[in-house]
């Protein structure tokens, strides 16, 4: 309601008050003696002296008699702010003070706002809205985009000729899907288990929850369009849990009907300990091979702080056997933490059962980690690396000495 | 763009919007560049008197550009006049408001009204430290010091941290006052500086100085010097303040170590319960020990040399003054292999008692329990600056303990004599800002920059009474 208030007069004030202004029509708009003067002196003002004066403080003139019917309004609303109204204020002014806020923000988003504990903490919160906000938006104009330049080749191929004709009829999608979920079916009584640790809701933030179910959706969804599914589990899940009610915001009602399996249950419950291996980046033993006959666990988690050694703990704690994927081995890594996206970690896993190949896995490991891929072990390239820059550096201490003898 | 000399009219302001590349943002970049340039604030003006009569209204980020440059001119009438005008438009204004018009109020004659601006920034939020600061130093300006010291204690009980800078202003604002109630705020300064372990830099430290020499009939004297490592004052033969932590503090960094550091959330992310038991017991039964060395740490120290041979050394050397070693290690270094050759190692485990920990366990916890289970006189050897456990201390009292316990406990490798392994001595004075009531001692920085948190000034200021 106030926000509406706001705008209205903003409204007005804009689209009057410079024509107010020129023509000194204050008088019939804003009935105060004050503003009628002052506005009557501005245009004589202009009429005697063309160019010359200037009247630097009018400004403020202007700035305060468009203020005195907004005084009057203002002086019955009570003073004190509370609560929300005054989250809602100060919201109010960082967007005119030019922050980083999103345009519209709803009452939840604000009362989240609100609780957070520091003022940098209040930034970073809106400026994550705004950024939000424009994705939104830039992802809206390029559907629009594409809906007019379809429209526009429909017209086209109206025009031009009647439909082709095709021995299948057109259903791609749906039928895709039923061979997909043929597959996933199949996967669920024959397929390779793979287990994700959903026991990690303490250690993480609501935000970062809300990632770990978005990067467990996109496994989910490369894992149902792969030529060999794994037979996905949920273990640990509990139901009414942050995870739970993330992925029901996801999925909605195709929750139901996914073919994986969900249990509360330990994997340590389901399958043979010595089966299993928990997959960590802190874990001290590298992978050398994927094994058909384990059943890797993947830790539903995105930590970003990271926290090391959080799902090395846990396994510890059952007895289980750990290993890391080598990715020191393969490749020249340059910058970044070695823990992957669950989806990362999910693309690599079936590559590797597909093909056994680490060059082809670690494709999906993101390109701005590492600087390119070795065949050999990294301590060896290095040693030659080395040998090739004393070498170099050797060469050059001669030609210094050279030029050193050759002057003197 | 380059902010014109003189006021322009309304048709120049039009002509250059129009020739600028994004006309929407035109004022807030001209204004930006005016502030850069600190143009006259009349062209300013005619800015805003062009801009009020096209809109007929200045948004607010405008006027806060305006302010800024009003500010930095130190123009009181024109700030004050901003003010007004904010006040009636806007129910509450934002932070980055509020801070330049206290700022700019403070350092005038009206410097009163920031106290009223002041007062209505704590009404919608705690004012940030730079508002508290302007205060502050204008209060103290004004010989205002009991007001000043009023909201100094405000800020400190909200936890807005003071600057040097405002602290420094303290000293220098008093200087030759003669008043027992002053002199004991400023006490509190200095001993706000040992509580947080500050350090103050060298002008800071010389505005100490001449304070405490001005005031009048108190005959204070200040002088510079370096305090030996034996912990006596060279220019009034005092002993500084011993670097061991008392019974109390002690016993509740212990609990705070093992509770924090050692177990944290999960016991099993450092160790195992299991392999912490068995340390346990190991440790109770042949206590207490002298001195514990991080093994793996050590067999660094050289890189030419094997692994096992650094340890060796360093055990040697330690072990000759009849002292009782313990060595931590991990289970790898049992393994014979190219750098731990399984004779030496025997030889080493006649001199000194050695627990070896799991290979993915982490050993310094180890070494931080075993040294303060050992008791005070118990010191530890790595090179380690353990930041990573200090900083699983939840709060930053028991750091600072840490910190000071750490200084008092830990021997480390003097880089300069790289033949024969020697050590550095932990320091047996505590370096912080110490009194006897009739001296004071205070450390301080050389240079202005902050100092690596390990690290110590070895610099002070002596002050005595005569």
């Amino acid at each position: 309601m106030q926000c509406a208030n706001m705008l209205l007069r903003k409204i007005a004030r804009s689209s009057v008050l410079p024509f107010a202004a020129q023509h000194g029509m204050k008088k019939d708009l804003f009935p105060l003696s004050r503003t009628l003067s002052l506005s009557l002196c501005l245009k004589q003002d202009k009429s005697c002296e063309p160019s010359e004066k200037l009247d630097l403080d009018e400004w403020k003139k202007v700035m305060k008699s468009s203020l005195q019917e907004e005084v009057s309004e203002t002086v019955s609303e009570p003073k004190e702010l509370s609560g929300l109204a005054a989250a809602r204020e100060t919201f109010e002014m960082w967007k005119l003070a030019g922050k980083a806020v999103p345009e519209n923000i709803s009452e939840e988003q604000l009362k989240t706002f609100m609780e957070c504990p520091s003022k940098s903490a209040k930034k970073k919160y809106l400026r994550y809205l705004h950024l939000k906000e424009l994705h939104k938006k830039n992802d809206k104009r390029k559907m629009d985009e594409k809906k007019e330049r379809r429209l526009e080749a429909q017209d086209q191929a109206s025009n031009t000729d009647e439909t082709k004709k095709s021995p299948f009829v057109c259903l791609w999608s749906s039928t895709m899907d039923k061979a997909y979920n043929w597959r996933a079916a199949q996967s669920m009584i024959f397929g390779q288990p793979l287990v994700f640790d959903m026991s990690y809701e303490k250690e993480m933030s609501l935000r970062e929850v809300t990632n770990t179910v978005r990067q467990i959706v996109m496994s989910e969804s490369c894992n149902r369009r792969s030529v060999d599914p794994f037979h996905i589990h949920f273990c640990n899940f509990k139901d009414g849990s942050l995870y739970h009610r993330e992925f029901i915001k996801n999925y909605k009602e195709a929750w139901g009907k996914l073919l994986i399996t969900v249990t509360d249950q330990c994997y340590t419950e389901i399958f043979p300990k010595d089966k299993l291996i928990y997959l960590t980046a802190d874990s001290p033993k590298v992978m050398k091979t994927f094994d058909h006959d384990k059943i890797y666990i993947v830790g539903s988690m995105v930590d970003k702080s990271i926290k090391t050694g959080v799902s090395l703990a846990r396994a510890k704690r059952l007895g289980l056997e750990t290993a890391a994927l080598p990715l020191e081995k393969y490749l020249l890594w340059s910058s970044g933490a070695k823990n992957l996206t669950l989806d990362q970690m999910m693309h690599i896993l079936l590559t590797l059962k597909d093909t056994a190949d680490w060059k082809k896995a670690l494709e999906f490991v993101p390109k701005r980690k590492y600087c390119g891929f070795v065949n050999k072990p990294v301590k060896e390239l290095k040693k030659t690396l080395d040998l090739i820059t004393t070498l170099k550096l050797g060469k050059r201490r001669e030609e210094v000495e050279k030029q050193f003898a050759k002057k003197h | 763009v380059q902010p014109p000399e003189k006021p322009l009219q309304a048709e120049e302001w039009n002509k250059l919007r129009e020739d600028f590349q994004i006309p929407e943002i035109f004022e807030e970049v001209m204004l930006n560049s005016m502030i850069r340039c600190n143009s006259p604030i009349d062209v300013a003006k005619s800015l805003l008197t062009h801009l009020a009569k096209r809109n007929g209204d200045i948004a607010y980020n405008v006027l806060v550009k305006y302010l800024t440059l009003c500010v930095q001119q130190g123009q009181v009438s024109e700030i004050r006049d901003v003010y007004d005008i904010m006040k009636v438009r806007f129910k509450v204004l934002e932070s980055g408001a509020y801070n330049l018009l206290i700022k700019g109020l403070s350092n005038s004659d009206q410097w009163k009204m920031a106290f009223t601006l002041l007062e209505e920034v704590k009404k919608i939020m705690i004012p940030s430290r730079t508002c508290y600061e302007s205060c502050v130093k204008a209060a103290s300006r004004h010989q205002e010091m009991k007001l000043a010291f009023e909201l100094y204690k405000e800020m400190l009980a909200k936890d807005v941290v003071p600057t040097l800078d405002l602290l420094q202003s303290f000293f220098n604002l008093s200087r030759g006052m003669k008043d027992a109630e002053l002199q004991k705020e400023l006490f509190g300064v200095l001993l706000y500086l040992r509580e947080n372990q500050i350090y103050p830099h060298k002008t800071f430290m010389r505005s100490i100085k001449l304070w405490f020499e001005s005031i009048p009939g108190g005959n204070w004297r200040g002088r510079l010097t370096n305090i030996k490592d034996s912990g006596q004052c060279p220019v009034c033969k005092h002993q500084l303040e011993d670097s061991n932590l008392t019974e109390e503090e002690y016993s509740n960094l212990s609990e705070r170590i093992i509770t924090d550091v050692i177990h944290g959330t999960d016991t099993f992310r450092k160790t195992s319960p299991e392999e912490f038991e068995a340390f346990q017991t190991f440790v109770e039964n042949r206590l207490p020990f002298d001195i514990v060395i991080d093994g793996l740490n050590v067999s660094h120290i050289k890189s030419r040399k094997m692994q096992c041979e650094n340890l060796f050394d360093a055990v040697n050397c330690l072990a000759k003054e009849n002292a009782r070693l313990l060595v931590l290690g991990r289970k790898h270094m049992l393994m014979n292999s190219s750098n731990w050759k399984r004779e030496i190692m025997k030889e080493m485990q006649d001199k000194a008692d050695f627990f070896f920990a799991e290979n993915i366990s982490e050993d310094d916890t180890f070494l931080l329990y075993a040294t303060l289970r050992s008791g005070k006189h118990c010191r530890f050897v790595t090179r380690d600056f353990l930041r990573d456990h200090k900083a699983c201390l939840s709060d930053s009292l028991t750091r600072h303990l840490f910190r000071k316990w750490q200084r008092g406990h830990q021997i480390s490798k003097k880089k300069s004599f790289s033949s024969v392994f020697s050590q550095q001595p932990a320091f047996r004075y505590d370096c912080v800002v110490q009194t006897t009531g009739d001296t004071w001692h205070i450390p301080y920085k050389d240079v202005f920059e902050e100092k690596y948190s390990y690290q110590v000034p070895r610099k002070w200021l002596c002050v005595q009474q005569k």
